[in-house]
């Protein structure tokens, strides 16, 4: 074994400069669920019931359309940067990588889009 | 024989070894632009060099006055006027530029109140020529030895020093009384790689394995001095085997000597501290050869402890959770692992225990290698250098003091590499070598592979060894030793009868070892034989038949030849009188109490 | 995708038994790895009954003990015995250790050997470690500063800046920390391991280094720092007691503290 050469991949200018705004994203959207889930979950809790015009009725107030739209956000954007870790960590082709961190984006914004959407449309001025 | 088919290489220098003094030595001439390849037989921070425990002397002056001619009088006096003291002059007064330069690498050296390096009392270490206790030994904890070679390792990354790891050097390519080159095997394929060279450089550490019980390393097997001996070269003072006093009994680990330089002390089964008696003034931190003498004595004359009254102990309780925590971290970790002892609450069961090789290939402080020839006791091997351990330079004569090795590294890797720059230009034209320059060493690993006689490897190794440990340990006798030479002469012969199981070519530790083993039994032949040889006491070296120094007529230097059938000759060189400069005055022999 | 399965002339077949010496009457069994690359043979577990009565404490004695009196062919690295050196990293009992540390009377039931996990095995118990110092060397693990030092004297460091470094320069490279961490399992090409991060902590948090940034920069990578993903393994399998975890941690926590 000779330690004359170092291969190629571990020298610093295939250093991607990437990384820190996606660990702190991770841990801030995760903060921020933690506050959004409680509140969803004690609302779940104190509805008097859960019918569709009880939803609707909930989802109009502008309050809890505001921490909706959040709720969505965050948790679009957490499960957005979990995927692309599990991703990172367990597909290795070099196509197949690119191609399934693009599908995943697609996902996650479609369905984002789709949700967020679908708060907006319920509510006094839909 | 397409086994055997060598890949051809060309450097201006090949450093065989990795630890201290090899790494030192590589990268100071990769950094002066030398195409240097260094050559290791494990990866450079597995080197022995990481196992030094206490600290590397140097007169910084830290922790009190301090100043390097005392440093040079202790050396000197602890060589028991064996060591050259113009080589002596330039270690002591090149150690503190050489530790200095350590700190700007990065080592991480333990701190002073103030933040300087801080320094520990060692063995034999005084001010004033003897009067005072230096306290000169730059410790980081306990670990020097292993925050010095990874530091060196980095340096030698930053310098991008080319490396061979996990190479094995079977031979030199010798020419007319010149070295050429070496052949080495790659472990890791099997292939054999040719190296010519314009200057090696053994950096192969010392041979401890060739002792039963030694604090050094499984790869502590001499192989730079015996490819020197079969080269035709002879090896200087290999009767001088250093028994740490401290290593940890039945297993063999050190226990640093910064144990007593932090206030530690040993006893007998009385509980007395019996140094008092044999070295009143120094008393536990007298030199290590006095130490150890003291304690066999103790333990010959039914005062040693357990059940078999056979060791001694070794206390550090009294010295307080804080300072085993800070300053002896590693040995708290040693002491529990291999003695199952807790130090803050029982002493260390502890024996001599082999640990250190003042003798080696000749060589002088520029780290050439010398030999005596037609009446030139100061005569060069052309193509040939030696630092380290496996070198005498000799600046540890008959007795190292402890904290003095790691300097040797630094002070000698760093001399050798500016002896190369100064006398060779980088890149030079190398001749062609023989046609057949390098068959020697293919004959020896083909004879050896396929060696198929009736004693396996270790049944001849642990034979040699129980030999040495019995035959030439602390304290010697002529018929002893004599008998020592009759069996181990029947040990060398039964070589012949050798037998390998492992054919292959790749990672073959089973031939490494059968090589390594042929190289231990080289110097350990070289050892017994000088030991017989040697008909006075100095130093490590204790013959109860010649209780005495004898200045007269063995104020010198043993050279050893020992020839393919084990037959050693004996030369002497003189001891160097004579100083380096004026700064300092020749010491003169005088008798040696601590 | 990621390999759960080894390949087929990887998987591991049974190997020789080797019975215990003549008149031995404590013994233990030891199964040991093997793969010998000459040999165009899948990799085997050999049992060795040893004779403890003749046998020293630790797992590298019996190695070494197996290797002088039984097997010569058994293929394993060792240097110092006394885990300073970093030689004889394996995988013993299903965890990454020294075997020179590592107590025979520690470990319940046959004595289970293989070489350090998920590295390509070069024979036997010997790993392939190129990549791994590699790694190590990318992050230059070397002093770096731009003022001059003092002449003739050394920096000055105060006792708790020096307390800093001590124990994540204490590191010996025995690889049992990258080679615990699934991470690195999955992702060695690209990530660095806590071996390495850990050097490059000692670095960082060294008063007398002055390439902090620098250093920070070549580890802004969602590889090279950022597969640690916080597992520990690396900290429960360091023989040393170090603690690579919290150096990543830590080394993190600055990238973050940079960007804000």
């Amino acid at each position: 074994m000779s330690a004359g050469s170092l291969p190629g991949r571990f020298l610093a200018a295939f250093v991607a400069k990437n990384g820190t705004g996606h660990f702190w994203g991770q841990r801030l959207s995760a903060i921020a669920l933690v506050f959004l889930g409680l509140w969803f979950a004690w609302c779940l809790t104190t509805m008097s019931a859960l019918g569709y015009a009880d939803a609707v009725e909930f989802i109009a107030a502008p309050t809890n359309r505001v921490l909706l739209l959040l709720l969505c956000g965050s948790l679009g954007y957490h499960s957005y940067l979990g995927v692309e870790v599990v991703i990172d960590d367990y597909v290795h082709g070099t196509r197949i990588r690119p191609v399934s961190h693009n599908l995943s984006r697609f996902a996650h914004a479609v369905i984002g889009v789709v949700a967020m959407y679908s708060i907006m449309q319920i509510g006094p001025g839909a | 024989m397409s086994d055997y088919e060598f890949i051809d290489h060309s450097y201006d220098v090949v450093v065989i070894g990795a630890g201290g003094a090899g790494l030192r030595a590589t990268f100071g001439l990769a950094e002066a632009g030398f195409k240097t390849a260094c050559l290791t037989k494990v990866f450079p921070t597995r080197s022995h060099t990481v196992a030094a425990q206490g600290g590397i002397s140097a007169a910084l002056g830290n922790m009190g006055e301090d100043d390097w001619r005392w440093h040079m009088y202790d050396t000197v006096k602890g060589s028991d006027w064996l060591g050259d003291q113009d080589a002596i002059e330039y270690m002591c007064k090149e150690a503190a530029a050489a530790v200095i330069e350590l700190e700007h690498y990065g080592v991480p050296f333990s701190r002073t109140e103030d933040g300087k390096i801080y320094q520990r009392p060692f063995g034999g270490m005084t001010t004033h020529f003897g009067e005072g206790t230096a306290q000169r030994t730059c410790a980081a904890a306990d670990r020097t030895g292993h925050a010095m070679l990874h530091a060196l390792y980095q340096q030698s990354l930053k310098h991008d020093a080319e490396f061979f790891i996990e190479y094995f050097a079977v031979d030199l390519i010798m020419e007319d009384g010149a070295c050429r080159g070496v052949v080495a095997i790659d472990l890791a394929t099997g292939r054999l790689h040719r190296f010519r060279s314009h200057q090696i450089i053994f950096a192969t550490g010392g041979y401890g394995r060739a002792y039963f019980s030694c604090t050094s390393a499984h790869t502590c097997t001499g192989d730079g001095s015996a490819m020197v001996l079969r080269a035709g070269l002879p090896v200087q003072d290999m009767e001088f085997v250093q028994f740490h006093p401290t290593g940890i009994y039945g297993a063999g680990m050190l226990i640093t000597e910064g144990v007593r330089g932090e206030g530690g002390f040993i006893t007998n089964s009385e509980g007395e501290r019996f140094m008092e008696r044999y070295a009143p003034n120094a008393k536990d931190l007298a030199s290590r050869d006095v130490v150890s003498r003291a304690m066999t004595i103790e333990i010959r004359e039914g005062r040693g402890v357990g059940p078999d009254k056979d060791h001694i102990f070794l206390h550090l309780e009294h010295l307080g959770p804080d300072v085993i925590e800070e300053q002896l971290p590693g040995i708290a970790e040693s002491a529990r692992i291999f003695a199952g002892v807790d130090v803050r609450k029982e002493p260390i069961p502890v024996l001599p225990t082999v640990h250190y090789n003042m003798g080696g290939i000749p060589a002088n402080f520029n780290g050439q290698v010398v030999t005596s020839k037609d009446g030139d006791s100061e005569a060069l091997v052309a193509g040939l250098m030696a630092v380290g351990e496996a070198a005498c330079v000799s600046v540890h004569g008959a007795n190292r003091l402890g904290s003095n090795s790691l300097l040797d590294l630094v002070v000698f890797g760093r001399a050798a590499a500016q002896c190369c720059v100064a006398a060779m230009t980088p890149e030079a034209r190398h001749r062609p070598l023989a046609a057949d320059a390098g068959q020697n060493s293919v004959a020896r690993i083909d004879r050896l592979r396929f060696a198929n006689g009736s004693r396996p490897t270790a049944e001849i190794r642990l034979e040699m060894q129980k030999v040495m440990q019995g035959h030439a340990a602390v304290f010697r006798t002529g018929t002893v030793l004599d008998e020592g030479i009759g069996l181990l002469r029947d040990t060398f012969a039964s070589f012949a009868d050798v037998r390998v199981s492992d054919r292959s070519m790749i990672w073959n530790t089973d031939l490494v070892e059968t090589m390594e083993l042929e190289n231990l039994l080289f110097n350990a032949v070289a050892t017994i034989e000088s030991a017989a040889n040697r008909l006075e006491s100095r130093g490590a070296h204790a013959r109860e038949d010649y209780p005495d120094r004898d200045d007269e007529n063995w104020m010198k230097h043993t050279l050893a030849w020992v020839d393919d059938s084990g037959k050693v000759s004996f030369d002497y060189r003189p001891v160097h009188m004579e100083t380096l400069t004026d700064e300092v005055e020749y010491i003169a022999p005088k008798e040696r109490v601590y | 995708m990621a390999e759960f399965r080894l390949p087929k002339n990887s998987r591991i077949v049974n190997g020789k038994h080797y019975a215990a010496a003549v008149g031995a009457s404590n013994v233990r069994q030891f199964a040991v790895y093997r793969y010998d690359p000459s040999a165009k043979d899948n990799p085997r577990v050999d049992t060795y009954t040893v004779d403890m009565d003749s046998c020293g404490p630790m797992v590298l004695d019996a190695l070494i003990k197996i290797k002088n009196e039984i097997d010569p062919t058994l293929t394993f690295r060792r240097s110092c015995r006394e885990g300073i050196c970093g030689s004889c990293a394996m995988n013993i009992d299903g965890s990454n250790t020294l075997a020179c540390t590592l107590a025979i009377d520690s470990v319940k039931g046959d004595v289970k050997i293989y070489p350090l996990p998920h590295l390509p095995v070069v024979k036997d118990l010997v790993p392939d470690l190129t990549d791994f110092y590699a790694q190590y060397a990318s992050i230059k693990p070397w002093l770096q500063t731009r003022t001059v030092p003092p002449a003739g004297q050394e920096r000055l460091q105060s006792k708790d800046d020096q307390e800093l470094i001590d124990d994540p320069a204490a590191c010996i490279l025995c690889a049992c920390c990258s080679t615990a961490c699934p991470s690195y399992w999955w992702n060695s090409d690209r990530f660095l391991g806590p071996a390495a991060l850990l050097a490059s902590y000692r670095w960082l948090v060294d008063s007398r280094d002055e390439a902090a940034d620098e250093r920070l920069d070549d580890l802004e990578d969602s590889f090279r720092l950022y597969r640690c993903h916080t597992i520990m393994n690396c900290t429960q399998a360091c023989p040393k007691g170090l603690n690579p975890a919290k150096a990543i941690a830590a080394t993190k926590k600055m990238l973050v503290e940079r960007k804000l």
